[in-house]
């Protein structure tokens, strides 16, 4: 096995693997650090894809900012651990049954195209050759000319986001105090 | 076996994983009571096309997934700050984080 393909399935594991526990562990502080381990595996897929600019700021951005708001937000409720962590709704068992065999559908499809039985042409090797280091620059580029009008749509949102997120924290219970 | 499936590591691998991703994310946003946790489930959601994005952008040869990766990372951490300030006002009326007490954002 070569170092890359070495690579894509450890880091493949890692992500499923913490991604599992995030909906798993009844304790929400476990699946906030589980999150943040997704967030680093997949920032290392992004890697793999030589995305490097994109693999920076999921990190700066998913574990660093985002899962600090995360981690604040239950140490601040001081949540104790959840023994009825699933819904026991009209719809449970049938979501339950869907989810784990779509999971089982998938698993298997990957195992059978690995022994060969589906016959799909897997040679499209798109790990290793790449652009490297201009992809940055090309990344500003397409963001301040073919992009420029979303960029400043995304300002205007987050500014919107910010005194919305002030205004739903500060009234208390839905009723304004004056 | 087929070990072409292994060592060639192409698209399919990427989307594959994804999905699978996906659909956890699917299931925890479907299942949980907890609300914070619901909020992290479509975190991973989010991740998980990020990936299809970054994957289908090199195999393309294009740019533009990255950018929309750039949006969606944008969406994700308005929709986090939102989410946890609804989170926090229910906590503060009903001392709960329950999904459950979310029914009484209905009109």
């Amino acid at each position: 096995m070569s170092a890359d393909a070495f690579l894509f399935w450890f880091l493949a594991i890692v992500t499923l693997v913490s991604g599992l526990s995030v909906v798993l562990l009844s304790n929400p502080i476990y699946s906030a650090l589980s999150l943040a381990m997704t967030m680093v595996g997949i920032s290392a897929l992004f890697v793999t894809l030589n995305a490097y600019f994109i693999a920076g700021v999921q990190l700066i951005v998913y574990a660093g900012a985002v899962m600090v708001l995360f981690v604040m937000v239950i140490m601040l409720f001081d949540l104790k651990t959840d023994l009825q962590a699933f819904t026991r709704g009209k719809f449970t068992g049938a979501v339950k049954i869907a989810s784990v065999g779509l999971l089982a559908g998938l698993v298997v499809g990957a195992i059978a195209m690995s022994v060969g039985l589906l016959t799909e042409k897997t040679t499209d090797n798109i790990v290793t050759t790449g652009a490297g280091m201009e992809s940055t620059k090309a990344l500003g580029m397409a963001l301040f000319n073919k992009y420029i009008f979303g960029f400043e749509a995304l300002g205007i949102l987050l500014l919107v986001i910010a005194v919305g997120a002030v205004a739903l924290a500060r009234s208390k219970g839905g009723t304004h105090e004056h | 076996m087929n070990t072409d499936f292994i060592n060639n590591i192409g698209l399919t691998h990427y989307l594959v994983l994804a999905a699978l991703l996906f659909v956890m994310g699917m299931a925890g946003v479907l299942l949980r009571r907890n609300v914070i946790v619901l909020l992290m489930s479509v975190e991973l959601m989010l991740n998980s096309v990020n990936l299809t994005f970054v994957a289908f952008s090199k195999y393309l040869g294009l740019i533009d997934g990255h950018i929309m990766v750039f949006f969606v990372m944008t969406i994700a951490a308005a929709e986090a700050a939102v989410g946890l300030a609804l989170a926090v006002s229910i906590f503060k009326r009903f001392n709960e984080v329950n999904i459950r007490f979310f029914e009484h954002l209905k009109g």
